[in-house]
C-alpha cells in the first residue's frame, strides 16, 4: 500500500503540480513593453504582459522548456532552459529593423505605389493630376527638382538635359522611352500608367545598381497578377483604345492596342502648325506573367509606329521648313525574380530595343536606326535582417547607325557601337531602427573609349524623431555622351558628375514634408566648336559645371476634408560651359523658381473627383544677338492653370474631361533669331510658342468583367 | 496490486482525457476572452496555433480577432498596418494548412476590407478587385455556405448604395443567408459559425 501511494502522489506530481512562470518585458532602454505575448512554445501555456511589462503564468510542463516572447516591431526572443529558473525572468527585446518605424534611406528619391514606406504620389496620381493627361511623366513633373521645359515634356532634372535621366521597367533600361514630336508639342512617355503599380523617381544619390545616368534615374515596376478578367475600351476625342486580360491558373497575359489620330481635333482647334498629315500614332502593349513556385517571370513588349508631316514655322525660311517623320519602335522586356533560398534573391532579365526613324527636312534624308541590348543578373543575400548585400553584372549594348543625304550631298553612313560592361555590389546595414547606412560601387568599362571608371556610392539615414528623418548621400555617376554625339565623334570620355544631397523628411499623419539640399558638380562635359554638333565639328572632353538648389514637397491629405494637395517649390542655380557656349552660362532647360500645386476634391455627392494643377516657371535664358551677351537674356515667366473632371457614371463607367491651361496664359518657351540681320543691322526675332496654347480633352471609359468591379479610374 | 493497476490506469485514462479537452478548453478560454481583451485572445489562439500545427481554426481565429479589432484602429494608419499584417500572416497560416477553404477567403476579403474602409483612396482600387474575386472564389467552392452569400452581398450593398443603384437584389441574397443560417451545421463546436446576427442587422436596414 505504501507503494501505492508513493505511486500516486508521484503521478500526481507529474501531472497537476503547476509552476509559475514570471519575469519583466523591456525594450534595450529599459522601458516597458505592454502586450508582449510570453510562452512556451509548443504549449498552450503562456501570458500577456502588463502595463508595467510584467507577465506571469502557471504551467504543468516540466524539464527543459523553449520561453518565446514575441511582440510586433521586435525581434522575437528565444528562451532554452530548465522552467523551475524561469522566475522573475528579466528580458529585453532587441528592436525589428523591419518593423513600419524603422528609417528609411529616402535622399533624392520620390516613390509612388504600395511598395514603399514613404509615398509621395499614391499610384492613382498618375492618372488624376490635371496637368499629367494620363502621362506618368507629366505626373512626375509636379514633384520637386523638375525644371519646366513645356515644349519638350521628358524630365529635366536638377540642372540636368533630358537624357541625363534613364528609365527603367522591372530593373532593365528603356532606351527610346519617349514617343517622337514636333518641336512645340510636348512628349510623351511610351507606356501606358495602368501597366505599372510602383514608380520610384530618384533626383539624385541612387543606388549602385544604376549606371550611365548623370541625373536622375525613373524606376518602373510593372504590376504583379492581375485580380480579375476583364476587358476595357477607351473611347477618346483623340483616338480610342481596346485592352483585355486574361487569367490562368498560374499565369496571365494583358494585352492592350491604341490608336491615336490628332485630325479631327486639328480640324476643330487652331494650331500653330501646318498639318500635312497630323500625327497618328498606333501603339499595342502585351504583358504575359508566369508564376513559378518561388518567384516570377514577366514578358513585356510594346510596339508603336508614329507619322506625321508639317510646315514648320522658322525664321531662316520665310515659306517654313517642311518636316516629316516616320518612327517605329519595338521594345522587349523579360525579368525574372526569385528566392532561391531563404536569404538569397535573383532578379535577372534582358530588353531589346529596335528603333527606326525616316525622317525628311526640306529636301534633307535622314535614316537612323538603333539596336540596343541589355542584360543584367543581380543576387541578394540576407545575411540577417540588419544586413544584406547585392551585387550583380550587367551589359549594355547599342548599336547605331545613321543615313543622310540632301541635293547636295551624296549619301553619306555613319555610326557607332556603345557598348559597357558593368559589375556592381552595395550593402544595407541597419545600426538600429535609427540609423542606416547603404554603401556600394560601381565598375564600368566602356568598350568604345577603352575607359574604366569607378563609382563610390554612399548613403546615411538617421532619425530624428517618431516622425522625422535627416538623411546624407553622395555619389559619383558617369554616363558617354549621347548618340547626338557620338555618331559623329567616338574619340571622347565618358561625362561625369557628383552629387551631393542632404535631406530632411517629416511624415505626419497622411502629411509628408521633404526639404532637401543639394549641389552636383558636373566633369568632362563635351564641348564642340561649330553652331551644331556636327561631321566637320571638333570635339573635347573640357566642359565642366554645377548645380546646386533647394527642394520643397508638401503633401496634405488631412487637413481639409475630401481634398489632398501637394505643393512642390524648386530653388536652382546652374551654370555649365559645354556644348558650344562661350563662356560659364545657365543653359536654356534649367529655370531659377518652379513652383507646382495640384489638388484634387472628392465630391461624394456627385461621385465625381475635380481636379486642378497649377505650375508656374521663372523665364529661361536666350541669347540676343541684339545684344552683346551669351543667354543673358530670359523670356517671361511660365503659367499654366489645368483643370479636370471625372465622373463615375457607375462603377464601370467614367467620363473625363480636362483642360490644360484653362485660363489660355500665353507662353513663351524661348526666341529664334535670324543667322544675318537686317538693313538696319538688326537680327530678326521670332517666339517659340506652343503648337496650341490650350488642350482639351473627353474621355469616355468602359470596363466589362464578369465580377463587375473593377474600373479604369486608374486608366485615365 | 489490482488496486494500484486501478489506479494507474485512471490515472493514465485522465491525464489523456485531459489532453483531448485541452484543446477545447484552450479554445472555450481564448473565445471567453476575446469578449473583454481581442490582443490577449489573439495571442492565446496564436499558442494554441503553435501547439496544434494541423489545425487551421486557431490561426483563423488569432487573425479574425485582430481583424475585428482593426475596425476600431482605423484612425491610426501606421498601428493597423502593423496589426493586419500580423493578422495576414495569420491567415496565411490558416491558409497553409487548409487550402481552398471558403471560410478563410471570407476572412482574407473581410482583412481588405478594413483597409479600403480606412484609406479609400490608397487601397480602394487596388484591393476591391481581390475582394470581389475572393468572395467569387469562395461562392464557387461553397454556393451555399451562409457567410459566403452574406458577406458578398453585404459587399456589394455597400457599391450600390454608393453608387445609388438598386440593393434589393443584394438584399434578397441576405434573406437567403439568413435561411442557410437556420440549416447551418458547424463541424465541430469551432468552425466558424458567425454572421446570423449582421444577416438580421441589414436585412432591417434593407427595408
Amino acid at each position: 500500500m505504501k507503494n501505492t501511494i508513493l505511486i500516486f502522489s508521484f503521478l500526481c506530481s507529474l501531472s497537476l503540480s503547476a509552476q509559475t512562470i514570471s519575469g519583466i518585458v523591456t525594450d534595450a532602454k529599459n522601458n516597458p513593453i505592454v502586450q508582449a505575448n510570453v510562452y512556451l512554445e509548443g504549449t498552450y501555456d503562456g501570458g500577456t504582459t502588463n502595463a508595467k511589462g510584467a507577465f506571469s503564468f502557471k504551467t504543468e510542463e516540466t524539464g527543459t522548456q523553449n520561453l518565446l516572447v514575441s511582440f510586433v516591431g521586435f525581434e522575437t526572443y528565444t528562451m532554452l532552459g530548465d522552467i523551475s529558473y524561469m522566475k522573475d525572468l528579466k528580458i529585453q527585446l532587441r528592436e525589428d529593423v523591419n518593423s513600419l518605424d524603422t528609417v528609411v534611406l529616402s535622399a533624392g528619391t520620390f516613390s509612388a505605389g504600395d511598395n514603399s514606406k514613404v509615398n509621395a504620389l499614391k499610384p492613382l496620381d498618375v492618372v488624376t493630376t490635371a496637368s499629367a493627361l494620363g502621362d506618368f511623366v507629366g505626373a512626375l513633373q509636379t514633384l520637386p527638382g523638375t525644371t519646366t521645359v513645356a515644349e519638350d515634356g521628358r524630365l529635366f532634372v536638377r540642372g540636368g538635359e533630358a537624357e541625363e535621366t534613364q528609365i527603367f521597367i522591372d530593373g532593365i533600361k528603356v532606351f527610346t522611352p519617349y514617343s517622337p514630336t514636333t518641336n512645340n508639342t510636348p512628349t510623351r512617355g511610351r507606356y501606358s500608367p495602368f501597366l505599372f503599380d510602383g514608380i520610384t523617381f530618384s533626383t539624385g544619390g541612387y543606388s549602385a545598381e544604376y549606371g550611365q545616368a548623370l541625373s536622375s534615374v525613373l524606376l518602373l515596376n510593372t504590376t504583379g497578377e492581375p485580380d480579375q478578367e476583364k476587358t476595357n475600351i477607351g473611347i477618346m476625342t483623340l483616338g480610342a483604345s481596346l485592352g483585355n486580360t486574361q487569367k490562368w491558373k498560374n499565369n496571365s497575359l494583358s494585352v492592350n492596342a491604341s490608336y491615336i489620330n490628332l485630325a479631327p481635333y486639328n480640324a476643330v482647334f487652331k494650331s500653330r502648325n501646318d498639318w500635312k498629315k497630323p500625327a497618328e500614332v498606333a501603339s499595342g502593349e502585351a504583358v504575359f506573367r508566369q508564376k513559378t513556385n518561388n518567384g516570377m517571370l514577366k514578358l513585356y513588349t510594346a510596339f508603336e509606329a508614329t507619322n506625321f508631316e508639317l510646315t514648320q514655322e522658322d525664321i531662316h525660311a520665310s515659306e517654313g521648313v517642311h518636316f516629316k517623320l516616320k518612327n517605329s519602335n519595338l521594345y522587349f522586356n523579360g525579368s525574372y525574380k526569385g528566392m532561391l533560398s531563404d536569404s538569397w534573391t535573383l532578379e535577372t532579365g534582358m530588353s531589346y530595343t529596335l528603333a527606326n526613324d525616316k525622317i525628311n527636312i526640306d529636301a534633307a534624308g535622314i535614316k537612323d536606326t538603333e539596336n540596343s541590348f541589355h542584360a543584367k543578373v543581380k543576387l541578394k543575400h540576407r545575411f540577417n535582417n540588419r544586413f544584406k548585400l547585392n551585387f550583380g553584372a550587367e551589359y549594355l549594348a547599342t548599336d547605331f547607325n545613321e543615313n543622310y543625304q540632301d541635293t547636295f550631298t551624296p549619301k553619306v553612313a555613319y555610326g557607332f557601337n556603345n557598348n559597357i560592361s558593368a559589375a556592381f555590389t552595395e550593402a544595407d546595414i541597419f545600426f538600429s531602427r535609427k540609423l542606416a547606412l547603404k554603401a556600394g560601387l560601381r565598375l564600368e568599362h566602356s568598350a568604345l573609349f577603352d575607359e574604366v571608371t569607378l563609382s563610390p556610392r554612399v548613403s546615411m539615414a538617421y532619425k530624428t524623431s517618431n516622425k522625422s528623418q535627416v538623411s546624407l548621400a553622395y555619389g559619383d555617376f558617369y554616363q558617354n555622351p549621347n548618340s547626338s554625339i557620338l555618331k559623329f565623334e567616338q574619340d571622347l570620355q565618358a561625362q561625369q558628375t557628383s552629387h551631393y544631397i542632404l535631406n530632411y523628411q517629416y511624415n505626419g499623419k497622411k502629411q509628408l514634408f521633404r526639404a532637401e539640399a543639394y549641389y552636383k558638380d558636373y566633369d568632362q562635359l563635351v564641348k564642340y566648336d561649330s553652331d551644331f554638333a556636327s561631321f566637320d565639328s571638333n570635339y573635347n572632353n573640357k566642359g565642366y559645371g554645377f548645380a546646386k538648389g533647394i527642394d520643397l514637397f508638401w503633401r496634405d491629405s488631412n487637413s481639409i476634408k475630401n481634398v489632398d494637395y501637394w505643393v512642390s517649390y524648386s530653388f536652382l542655380d546652374s551654370e555649365r560651359n559645354y556644348q558650344n557656349y562661350s563662356k560659364s552660362a545657365q543653359p536654356n532647360f534649367a529655370n531659377t523658381h518652379n513652383l507646382s500645386v495640384v489638388g484634387k476634391y472628392w465630391i461624394d455627392k456627385w461621385k465625381s473627383q475635380v481636379g486642378m494643377s497649377y505650375a508656374l516657371a521663372s523665364g529661361r535664358t536666350y541669347t540676343n544677338p541684339n545684344t552683346t551677351g551669351f543667354l543673358d537674356q530670359k523670356t517671361k515667366a511660365y503659367n499654366s492653370l489645368s483643370l479636370n473632371w471625372a465622373y463615375l457614371i457607375s462603377p464601370q463607367k467614367i467620363l473625363y474631361l480636362s483642360v490644360n491651361n484653362a485660363l489660355g496664359f500665353k507662353n513663351v518657351n524661348g526666341y529664334q533669331f535670324a543667322n544675318t540681320p537686317d538693313s538696319n543691322g538688326n537680327f530678326a526675332s521670332r517666339s517659340l510658342r506652343p503648337a496650341t496654347d490650350q488642350f482639351f480633352f473627353v474621355g469616355f471609359f468602359w470596363t466589362i468583367s464578369e465580377k463587375g468591379t473593377d474600373n479604369q479610374l486608374d486608366n485615365l | 496490486m489490482k488496486h494500484l493497476i486501478l489506479i494507474v490506469t485512471l490515472l493514465i485514462t485522465s491525464i489523456v482525457a485531459t489532453a483531448q479537452t485541452k484543446y477545447e478548453q484552450g479554445m472555450h478560454k481564448a473565445l471567453d476572452l476575446w469578449k473583454t481583451n481581442p490582443i490577449e485572445a489573439s495571442q492565446l489562439f496564436e499558442r494554441i496555433a503553435k501547439a496544434e500545427p494541423d489545425n487551421w481554426l486557431p490561426p483563423y481565429y488569432a487573425a479574425e480577432t485582430l481583424i475585428l479589432d482593426g475596425f476600431s484602429k482605423m484612425q491610426d494608419a501606421d498601428a493597423l498596418k502593423a496589426q493586419l499584417d500580423q493578422a495576414q500572416n495569420f491567415l496565411n497560416d490558416a491558409t497553409a494548412i487548409s487550402k481552398d477553404n471558403p471560410e478563410i477567403m471570407v476572412m482574407q476579403a473581410i482583412l481588405y476590407t478594413v483597409y479600403v474602409a480606412s484609406d479609400g483612396a490608397t487601397y480602394g482600387m487596388t484591393l476591391s478587385g481581390k475582394v470581389m474575386s475572393l468572395y467569387a472564389q469562395a461562392e464557387k467552392l461553397a454556393p451555399n455556405n451562409p457567410r459566403v452569400v452574406l458577406n458578398k452581398a453585404d459587399w456589394n450593398i455597400g457599391g450600390a448604395r454608393y453608387f445609388g443603384t438598386d440593393i434589393k437584389p443584394f438584399c434578397k441574397e441576405v434573406e437567403r443567408a439568413l435561411e442557410l443560417f437556420a440549416t447551418f451545421k458547424p463541424e465541430t463546436e469551432f468552425h466558424p459559425n458567425w454572421g446570423r446576427e449582421r444577416a438580421q442587422e441589414i436585412i432591417t436596414s434593407c427595408k
